[in-house]
């Protein structure tokens, strides 16, 4: 699904944000990424969505190939993928059944299918009886649904949820993993960014953890135990 | 692209406008303010060009022909008319000549000079629909069968036509920089709107609408504008213009051009500027946007 082959990615201020990164994510797998401030969580996440480009190395995303993609191929590559923001992004005068359909209508989606599978995805994430609210009428939480809900719509492959649950209280994030746990459960393979180690510790998930630009354990949660995970590296391929 | 599409697409300009009313009001505001001083250069235009006109009808050539039969009179008259730039040909006979000179001769000469001894000659007064190549013209004319001879103001005309000209030109480059300011102001009101939706734009992009779409209804929210601002300009200098009108007059000259005349080529003209204008600012605006975009973030 996602291969980082030899990465670095260096900005133009001289900060070295990922540094010689390999890393392999299967299709339907559940991934969390956790580490300090600026040890280059965002930076990964970003050159996984092509906000940014590799300074050296290859990246691989599904189908793409996005060290030699072309401009026009971007949104193609980003329809695959679903994106959960920490400060949610939700547009404030377009209530939570428009924000949702937003994602859909901006992609060409007809009226039709919006009215069909807009209600579908509200159900999925419990919000079903909140589609005439406006973002600022509702909790933190069910903000942050709203936004899973729009990163869902387009039936993506892979959502990429980037601090999900930075702006929420510990027990609804709690609620936030484990709705991401579920849709994993679908099929969706999940990236998470995060740095709440507790949060993780509660859900058997493979753990990536970056420091200073590199990765320095990838394993599994499994009984409150960390279990190594296989390394990937070019050979496997 | 869908019809579903299409129609969200032009909802969402509508929309835009509704929801950035300031910078909409803003934009309208300096368009329709450009519009209205290029309407307003453009009638004043008007008014030198039929000032002109008048003075191009008192600018007459006189044609004298040869002594020579009324049959070949009326083909020389003929063949005068048929001329491309000819506006006008009046025949003076030779007795009507005399008759107009009769007054500055003695009495005995003019009694002397009726009959046979008439020494004025037929005469065509030739007014000129253009006098730009009057000079030409003349020369043309001196060739024609029975032709003797032309007298004409060319310096007069010459001079005319040299400040028409000018005159025009220096107009047409005031409208071209006026639509160029306005073309750039409306891009930059027109970023401010696309900057106070970024986070619409980023979620756009991100979730993979392409950049015409992201594009579309910045598009018809300016080509909304745009049409706005022509309507206000033209409803504005209808109501300036026929004030004015009535205060002037141009004594010889007639009255000033009446606006219904050139209302047609104002109320066209305003709605195609406006609607290119505003259509262009926009797509200007959120291209270098969205440009920015991909620079910042490689």
């Amino acid at each position: 699904m996602i291969t980082f082959d030899q990465v670095s990615k260096t900005y133009d201020n001289g900060v070295v944000a990922l540094k010689d990164v390999n890393l392999h994510i299967e299709q339907g797998e559940f991934l969390f990424i956790v580490g300090a401030s600026g040890a280059g969580k965002s930076t990964f996440l970003k050159l996984i969505m092509h906000e940014e480009v590799p300074t050296s190395g290859h990246i691989y995303v599904g189908d793409f190939s996005l060290s030699d993609m072309q401009p026009k191929e971007v949104p193609y590559l980003r329809r695959t993928m679903g994106v959960v923001f920490q400060d949610f992004r939700l547009i404030r005068n377009m209530n939570v059944f428009d924000n949702v359909a937003f994602a859909m209508r901006v992609i060409g989606a007809s009226q039709r299918e919006v009215r069909k599978r807009v209600p579908y995805i509200l159900g999925l994430v419990g919000l079903q009886s909140k589609a005439r609210c406006y973002p600022d009428e509702l909790s933190g939480g069910e903000q942050q649904r709203v936004s899973l809900a729009r990163a869902l719509v387009n039936n993506p492959e892979l959502i990429i949820a980037d601090e999900p649950t930075g702006n929420i209280d510990p027990e609804l994030s709690k609620d936030i993993v484990q709705l991401l746990s579920d849709i994993n459960q679908l099929g969706t393979t999940v990236l998470m960014v995060t740095h709440e180690r507790d949060l993780v510790k509660e859900f058997p998930h493979r753990v990536v953890e970056i420091q200073d630009g590199r990765v320095i354990s990838d394993g599994l949660w499994e009984g409150g135990k960390h279990r190594e995970h296989k390394q990937y590296t070019l050979s496997d391929t | 692209m869908n019809i579903s599409s299409i129609r969200y697409l032009i909802r969402e300009g509508f929309r835009s406008i509704w929801q950035n009313a300031l910078m909409a009001a803003a934009s309208i505001g300096v368009l329709m303010s450009c519009l209205f001083v290029t309407g307003g250069a453009y009638l004043i235009g008007a008014n030198i060009s039929q000032a002109f006109d008048w003075v191009y009808e008192q600018n007459v050539m006189a044609v004298y022909a040869e002594d020579c039969r009324t049959n070949e009179l009326l083909d020389l008259q003929l063949e005068l008319e048929a001329l491309e730039n000819v506006k006008d040909v009046e025949l003076v006979t030779k007795e009507e000549m005399l008759e107009q000179h009769a007054g500055d001769l003695p009495p005995e000469l003019y009694e002397s000079y009726k009959g046979e001894n008439n020494p004025m000659p037929d005469t065509f007064l030739v007014t000129f629909s253009d006098l730009t190549d009057y000079d030409r013209s003349a020369a043309h004319i001196l060739t024609l069968k029975h032709v003797e001879d032309v007298d004409y103001n060319g310096d007069l005309a010459n001079t005319l036509t040299e400040l028409r000209s000018t005159l025009l030109s220096v107009g047409g480059w005031v409208i071209v920089l006026l639509l160029l300011v306005a073309l750039f102001i409306i891009t930059n009101t027109i970023k401010l709107t696309v900057y106070n939706r970024r986070l619409e734009v980023r979620i756009m992009k991100s979730v993979g609408a392409t950049n015409a779409f992201i594009r579309i209804p910045f598009v018809v929210e300016g080509m909304v504008l745009g049409l706005l601002s022509g309507a206000l300009a033209f409803g504005i200098l209808y109501y300036v213009y026929g004030r004015l009108a009535d205060m002037f007059t141009f004594g010889m000259m007639g009255e000033p051009v009446t606006f219904g005349d050139h209302a047609v080529v104002l109320i066209i003209g305003f709605a195609v500027i406006g609607v290119l204008v505003g259509a262009l600012g926009s797509a200007i605006s959120v291209s270098r946007y969205l440009k920015e975009e991909v620079v910042h973030n490689e």
